[in-house]
């Protein structure tokens, strides 16, 4: 039967209760945007806090599906599903949005910025990040990928008047257009390529894509959508060699920002990127030839290499950066490279349970990162003061002792990102690493532990920077606005909390099985 | 209280951490409070630490604590002490108020860190020696390297950062392989504890394939071989030496260093035995080169704390020596020896300070005729020199003897009088650099510079004399010593001098650790 037809026979697939905490999100982004139109407040925080509560109400959202959950689900005929990689990331989302307004409560206020439009920015962008995590067909996919880099371009390019701000934009916008391209035709041809010799269109529901793959009509073409995916989603979450934009971005962007797209877009790429990879293209057995087999094989090599090449080059450019954002920039391409260890030990597991803990890991890095990230930014921004001055690690000199709050935490983050133990960067590193020799992937852990270790020096040096010289001229300790100092100990008891007793949140992301999405 | 007195040990330097910063919160806070506080507290984990002692001897683990830390990835809270530990515990806490003691006056700037840092690291070290669970003995191991890096980076001396930053790395490096293969072990057997391995290893239940066991015990070896240092792997340990301040190479000394041959003893020896026998050859090489190359760079130094710093080199290759010649004799001196470097070489880095504290510098040709003006210092000095050498009837003597006795009669290596010859001779260049050494600072013509230097005052002598009585006593009367760690040693000593069917691999293994995807 025509399945056009069919369609119209039966009732809309429609579930309010699985896109509540996106509507939720959509909504007080309207409303914000509203408030500052009409309403024209005079203090800028009304705006924030209106964002605050309504990323609170999104999260118990989320929470709420979370609790309810009686397997996985899906609504609007497999346009959104409800998962567990979908949860887990939401709730990352959730915080990173959360704690990009704390710290940029003060900055609006001091910038003279118009705090509606970058409170109605930053809830679009979540809205497109929460879509990307929870679309469970291609073409959801990149409408919130594309809901989400508008935003971006836009966040990245806010201060107007500063040149770097809109060199930043601009680049960002440029070859975020591009990567988005390459999506978009990997896309298309996918959709060419999984029309079946039996009649039916092609398909760009990723489940549906993941069933047709051995029958596929123009195998040729799935390879090379494969491909053009991979390159787009590489563009998105900055894997070497699709980085090249990322320190020049991160660099220019006003600091909030920064934090934001560090911690935020990279984990929505991640989670769109495994929905495809890992969901759509699954696990075959090598040894047979078919074309599932050979697609799931050639695409977890490709990832093997872009993660090596990822984190060394990440590692080796960060140690020549004499710009503490920019060092930031190229440590978190580092970051991506061992998340990506985690995603390739999710696409090689055969079993649905190592699966499961692979990308439980992965999920559990990328918070983490997003909390030490947050908080290192959050003391970057402070000591940069008004429009980014002071951000060359020669600023950093010799403060150690003149604010040891603010070095004392900033140093914490920073042996968070490096892996030391009793802090939340270990338990993550642990995490993908085990993931990924489970998978017998000896030699790429090995270089992926090497890499930390020459992180080592790049995270000590400012640390060495902060303690160990003395300074020569004046220095003034920035004030901590109270919005701030919320924003530093909710980071730092995170970075905390997760390093010594991280049992609990682990077991919250792996509690409930991953269903295959194979439910039609 | 006595079931957790392990976990006691652990938090009380922590406690004191706590008291201090809150005590620096307060309205009528004076400077040198924080080393009153940090003197009380080590002090009293000392007097704690010694009722460890009269419940270690046979070779089990006693005082464990064993519950769940992280379940998600099998992470347990797995304490316990043994003959092997016990020792080291116990010297970690004897070395952590004296080194509190040693910066009395020599710190001035930045008390409350500092002595946070030092009770922060004396946790560490005591975690390190107590973790019967892999991935929480890596966690200790780990952190004890931040507050080292602290303490040489801040209140070091000229080349502080080149060498903090280098001791990190090197250490680092070593580590983080070492991560590698506790994961791996994790897949294999399915756990981190190191007695469930251990008797799983026992009972032959689950065997290591001898690929996998090469590389793992390659990657342990490697982190431990850095820390000891055993000899290509040395090149950190003169520069960090150096540059500490006096209770950081104290501490360094006495107690880092100790954790690379603990670890080469706990762990390559006990879970890998069969690998660690076809390793004997390369280690005792090393080893021996390590004791004679780090004698004659030793022999050579202007500068007093390197000179120091090098004979630790040398020693330490007996330590190495002595584990890896698979006998009674060897294992237990080296355990001894272990003992003996922590209290001689700790000594030396005091009288080191001593001397630094009151010229600022370490230049052997800057001194000469001490003896007059300071006898106490240099009747100490040679006493403690002597104690390093290996005179009999002190502390170094034992341990050495006890060495070479069983390098040669091991059968882990063919022709041991060989090795135990050039190993002897390392004994005869202490002499030379040691003595040499004293004839140029202590002895000959005063200096003018040097004719009014005060003579140790009450505080110095009474922190130098736990260690000279010490030196004294385990020089005469080893046995109470010897004998708490006997059966443990003997444990292992039985496991890896096994012939090669009761080692930890069988030819065909049911899970064989893959190198590559």
């Amino acid at each position: 039967m025509n399945s056009f037809l069919a369609l119209q026979f039966t009732p809309p697939d429609v579930s309010f209760a699985l896109i509540a905490p996106e509507l939720i999100i959509c909504v007080v982004g309207v409303v914000v945007m509203m408030v500052d139109a009409f309403a024209r407040p005079n203090q800028r925080w009304v705006t924030g806090s209106i964002s605050l509560a309504g990323l609170l109400a999104g999260a118990a959202a989320t929470i709420w599906l979370w609790l309810s959950w009686d397997g996985a689900s899906q609504a609007f005929n497999g346009m959104i599903v409800l998962d567990e990689l979908r949860l887990g990331f939401t709730l990352v989302f959730l915080i990173v949005s959360a704690l990009t307004v704390l710290i940029s409560m003060v900055w609006v206020e001091n910038e003279k910025l118009p705090a509606g439009e970058f409170h109605s920015l930053l809830m679009f962008a979540t809205a497109g990040m929460m879509l990307m995590a929870s679309g469970g067909d291609l073409v959801i996919l990149f409408l919130g990928l594309e809901i989400l880099s508008i935003a971006t371009y836009v966040l990245a390019g806010f201060r107007r008047t500063d040149v770097r701000s809109n060199e930043s934009s601009l680049k960002y916008f440029i070859l975020g257009s591009l990567s988005s391209a390459f999506l978009l035709y990997g896309i298309a041809l996918t959709y060419g390529a999984t029309a079946t010799i039996g009649g039916l269109p092609g398909t760009t529901n990723v489940a549906e894509i993941a069933r047709r793959l051995n029958d596929a009509q123009y195998p040729p073409l799935l390879f090379a959508g494969a491909a053009m995916m991979l390159v787009g989603f590489g563009f998105k979450i900055a894997t070497a060699p699709f980085h090249i934009w990322t320190p020049d971005v991160y660099e220019g962007a006003p600091t909030p920002v920064t934090a934001f797209m560090a911690a935020g877009p990279k984990a929505a790429g991640f989670a769109a990127f495994m929905r495809v990879f890992v969901f759509g293209f699954p696990f075959a057995a090598a040894a047979s030839k078919t074309i599932s087999g050979e697609l799931h094989s050639a695409w977890v090599s490709v990832l093997v290499v872009l993660a090596i090449m990822t984190m060394t080059i990440g590692n080796i450019a960060a140690i020549v950066q004499n710009n503490v954002k920019r060092m930031l920039a190229y440590s978190s391409i580092a970051h991506a490279g061992y998340a990506l260890v985690g995603f390739i030990a999710a696409g090689a597991a055969s079993g649905v349970e190592q699966r499961n803990a692979a990308i439980t890991a992965v999920t559990f890095y990328l918070l983490t990162y997003a909390v030490m990230n947050f908080g290192a930014f959050a003391v970057v921004q402070l000591i940069a003061r008004a429009g980014d001055r002071r951000t060359e690690v020669e600023d950093y000199n010799g403060i150690g002792f003149r604010s040891p709050a603010l070095a004392l935490t900033l140093s914490l983050f920073l042996l968070s990102l490096l892996g030391t133990p009793l802090t939340a960067g270990f338990i993550g590193k642990i995490l993908v690493f085990r993931a990924a020799l489970e998978q017998g992937y000896v030699i790429l852990v090995v270089i992926g532990v090497l890499n930390t270790a020459i992180s080592a020096y790049y995270y000590l040096r400012l640390i060495i920077v902060m303690f160990f010289r003395e300074r020569t001229t004046s220095w003034m300790a920035p004030p901590i606005p109270a919005s701030i100092a919320i924003a530093l100990v909710i980071t730092v008891a995170g970075v905390l909390y997760l390093g010594l007793f991280p049992g609990q949140v682990i077991n919250a992301l792996q509690a409930k099985p991953i269903v295959t999405m194979s439910l039609r | 209280m006595r079931q957790h007195l392990l976990t006691v040990l652990i938090l009380l330097p922590l406690l004191g951490v706590l008291v201090s910063v809150g005590y620096s919160f307060a309205p009528s806070r004076q400077d040198f409070h924080y080393k009153w506080i940090a003197l009380a507290v080590t002090t009293f984990t000392f007097a704690l630490s010694l009722l460890l002692v009269g419940g270690v001897g046979a070779a089990e683990f006693r005082f464990e604590e064993n519950v769940n830390w992280i379940g998600a990835i099998g992470a347990r809270y797995h304490l316990g002490v043994d003959g092997i530990s016990l020792w080291l515990v116990v010297l970690t806490t004897l070395l952590m108020p004296i080194a509190i003691l040693s910066s009395w006056t020599s710190i001035a700037k930045r008390q409350l860190s500092y002595y946070v840092f030092l009770l922060l690291l004396e946790s560490a070290m005591i975690g390190v020696f107590v973790s019967l669970d892999l991935l929480l003995f890596y966690l200790f191991f780990e952190a004890s390297l931040v507050p080292m890096f602290f303490l040489i980076g801040i209140w070091g001396g000229e080349r502080r950062i080149y060498a903090a930053i280098k001791f990190f790395i090197y250490t680092a490096v070593g580590s983080l392989l070492m991560l590698v293969g506790i994961i791996a072990l994790y897949f294999i057997y399915g756990t981190f504890d190191y007695a469930a391995i251990l008797a799983a290893m026992s009972a032959q239940t689950t065997l290591l394939s001898p690929n996998a066991e090469f590389w793992l015990f390659l990657a342990f070896a490697f982190a431990f071989c850095i820390k000891v240092p055993l000899f290509p792997l040395h090149t950190w340990l003169p520069d960090a030496h150096t540059e500490a301040p006096t209770a950081g190479s104290v501490i360094l000394a006495g107690v880092l260093l100790k954790m690379g041959t603990y670890g080469l003893l706990r762990f390559n020896l006990g879970l890998f035995p069969s690998m660690s026998r076809q390793f004997a050859w390369i280690m005792i090489t090393l080893a021996v080169i390590g004791i004679i190359y780090g004698a004659l760079l030793a022999m050579v130094q202007p500068d007093v704390k390197r000179l120091v710093a090098y004979s630790s080199v040398s020693h330490m290759g007996f330590v190495v020596l002595g584990l890896f010649s698979f006998t009674e004799f060897g294992m237990q001196g080296a355990l001894y020896q272990m003992l003996n470097h922590g209290v001689s070489t700790g000594a030396l880095f005091l009288f080191v300070g001593f001397i630094y504290e009151r010229r600022h510098t370490r230049l052997i040709t800057d001194f000469g005729g001490l003896a007059t003006p300071m006898p106490w210092f240099s009747t100490l000095f040679v006493f403690a020199s002597l104690s390093s050498i290996g005179l009999p009837f002190l502390n170094g003597f034992v341990g050495e003897f006890l060495i070479m006795l069983g390098a040669w009669t091991s059968n882990a290596i063919q022709h041991p009088w060989i090795v135990t010859m050039l190993a002897a001779t390392g004994v005869i260049w202490a002499a030379v650099y040691m003595l040499w050494m004293l004839q140029r600072v202590v002895f000959g013509k005063t200096n003018p510079t040097n004719a009014t230097l005060p003579d140790l005052n009450a505080r110095e002598i009474g922190l130098l004399l736990p260690l000279l009585i010490l030196m004294l006593v385990m020089g005469v009367f080893p046995r109470p010593f010897l004998d708490r760690s006997k059966a443990s040693v003997e444990a292992v000593r039985a496991r890896v001098a096994a012939p090669p069917t009761g080692g930890s691999f069988a030819g065909n293994s049911s899970r064989v650790l893959r190198v590559a995807p």
